[in-house]
């Protein structure tokens, strides 16, 4: 009986060690929030820099019509609400050291293809 | 029975806020009025009266009750803003070590169309009131892939189209394929919007004040200028950006001396190409709420004149700014046509009209303005712009210029947006010319525009 009471608590005791080192491991790396607004052709800032690890928080809001907000490359794409409207997120998890695309994904005037930024992950 | 309580809590909460997922396939975007909370609660309500009727077990019912009842109170006084956020679907998250290089992230798209209206009541001094379904124009894009994309802008002015000297017209503005090689350089071939000026390339109408484009922006830059060409753009680093396009070029045959180059476009019509003309423009944009520009046109114009060569150049600079609730915007524009005398000489041979073209047209305009309301929906703005324009700044050697071509205009005006798309415009526009012969008609303007 007290054999399996000290094997429950080993268990207990890995599983609390192993959840502690995930949320360390967690809270190390660095989180950024971008905020950026989008207007009429262009996002700004448009262009933005991070050290690889960084957890990148978009926040997008719109001075006029929706935009939309795609990284080039991914399938994930956000709306950006009309002026007053509220913002819109996404998350960049900056992993790997390059140079990455993002782009206007909703038509928006006859400059809509201007409409582009891009962010630099460094080592 | 606690795993059908917590399970039923569950799709309550997923009930509620369903609305506002983004969802990153299918690009359907967070509602934009935010979390749906009403529908909430009626979930809660709904789903607490069928567990307690249909399931018998006391404690998953107490649960539950107590729960639900919970999370509707809160919701209901809205005292927890971080209970509505915990519900909430997290955002989509890009992994950067995920971001496909092959060019295979998103397959072959189509549209939606998108487009702009623009309806005016023009009421010119002495003269009845006219209503003209100005420009009708629809926007179609479509992707190949992430580097091949199509663009199309198909427009129709003043609403009917007919083969008369006096009719609308049915214009393909823009029709191209862009190539996207990387942020630096790519290609684009096509019917292309000459890069030049503020209004050219941003010409839906809420995005600029005044019921009619800017003077300077028809006559001295001939909006909404495209013709067939290609070229490359791309972004320079620190916020710079720029175009340089080669494109068919400008017909001498058509500038006159009191519209200027307004109607000297080929427009992509079998557009003579014997010489090409060259334009670009450099810009700015790397300071929020600031875009300062310089644009450039190069190109012979006298193909259809035997011996005569001339060229039309152009030279333009613009800023725009905006912060807070103040704004201003302000463009400059010189025109100059190498061998104007020449032309001239030839058509009053030809046809026995002198067009009388100057060597050197000029414009300018400045427009202060405010939107005084915090960014609510429903938006005013005012403004007041004067410009100045003549086109007959330069004349050839021995020729005077004359002075009903060297005009000014003040606009005042307002816009009410009860959406950021739609526009309620009116201006009034006091139009001057330095001729003692020559009035100008005064007018009052009305507009409305959309954008969706």
């Amino acid at each position: 009986m007290r054999r399996r009471t000290r094997s429950r608590r080993a268990t207990l005791g890995g599983v609390l060690l192993a959840v502690s080192l995930a949320a360390a491991q967690a809270s190390s790396q660095d989180r950024r929030v971008v905020r950026i607004l989008a207007e009429r052709f262009t996002f700004t800032p448009s262009q933005i820099t991070v050290k690889r690890g960084t957890i990148v928080e978009f926040r997008l809001r719109s001075d006029d019509t929706n935009h939309g907000f795609h990284i080039v490359g991914s399938n994930a794409s956000v709306i950006i609400p009309k002026r007053g409207r509220g913002e819109a997120t996404l998350v960049f998890d900056a992993d790997a050291a390059g140079r990455y695309t993002f782009e206007c994904s909703k038509m928006c005037g006859a400059g809509h293809s201007f409409m582009r930024g891009s962010i630099t992950v460094e080592e | 029975m606690p795993q059908t309580v917590s399970q039923t809590v569950s799709e309550t909460v997923s009930d509620t806020v369903s609305q506002t997922v983004c969802d990153p396939v299918s690009q359907t975007v967070c509602d934009p009025e935010g979390p749906r909370v009403g529908a909430g609660r009626r979930a809660i309500v709904f789903r607490v009266i069928k567990t307690v009727i249909l399931n018998g077990d006391d404690t998953a019912m107490k649960m539950l009750i107590v729960r639900s009842l919970t999370t509707a109170a809160l919701m209901f006084l809205g005292v927890c803003p971080l209970l509505g956020q915990a519900e909430q679907t997290p955002p989509p998250t890009v992994r950067a070590s995920q971001v496909r290089r092959d060019d295979s992230a998103v397959g072959s798209q189509t549209g939606p169309i998108s487009g702009y209206m623009d309806f005016h009541l023009n009421k010119p001094e002495r003269q009845d009131p006219q209503l003209d379904f100005h420009r009708f124009v629809l926007l179609f894009n479509h992707s190949f892939s992430e580097r091949l994309r199509f663009v199309g802008e198909v427009e129709i002015e003043h609403g009917l189209v007919e083969g008369l000297e006096e009719s609308g017209e049915l214009e393909i503005e823009q029709a191209y394929l862009d190539f996207r090689l990387k942020p630096q350089v790519n290609f684009r071939a096509g019917m292309l919007l000459a890069p030049v000026g503020i209004i050219n390339e941003r010409h839906e109408p809420p995005a600029f004040f005044g019921v009619e484009r800017p003077f300077v922006d028809t006559v001295i830059i001939p909006t909404t200028w495209f013709d067939a060409g290609a070229g490359v753009h791309g972004t320079l680093g620190g916020g710079w950006q720029y175009r340089a396009y080669l494109m068919a070029p400008l017909d001498a045959t058509e500038i006159t001396a009191e519209d200027g180059l307004a109607e000297a476009k080929q427009q992509g019509f079998r557009s003579n190409v014997r010489n090409i003309a060259g334009t670009g423009r450099l810009e700015y944009v790397g300071y929020p709420g600031l875009t300062v520009g310089t644009s450039f046109w190069r190109g012979e114009t006298s193909f259809n004149f035997k011996r005569v060569e001339s060229h039309v150049g152009l030279i333009e600079f613009d800023g725009r700014y905006h912060r807070g609730s103040l704004g201003v915007r302000g463009e400059f524009a010189q025109v100059y046509v190498d061998g104007a005398d020449a032309i001239n000489d030839f058509q009053q041979r030809t046809t026995g009209i002198n067009p009388n073209i100057a060597r050197q047209m000029r414009g300018f305009y400045v427009e202060p303005s405010v939107r005084p309301l915090p960014k609510l929906k429903y938006d005013i703005g005012a403004f007041l712009r004067y410009e100045n324009f003549d086109t007959q700044f330069r004349m050839p050697a021995g020729v005077l210029p004359l002075k009903q071509f060297d005009r000014s205009a003040w606009v005042v005006g307002a816009s009410y947006y009860p959406d950021p798309d739609v526009v309620l415009k009116i201006d009034y526009t006091i139009l001057r010319n330095r001729s003692a012969l020559f009035g100008s008609a005064d007018s009052l303007n009305i507009g409305l525009g959309w954008w969706f």
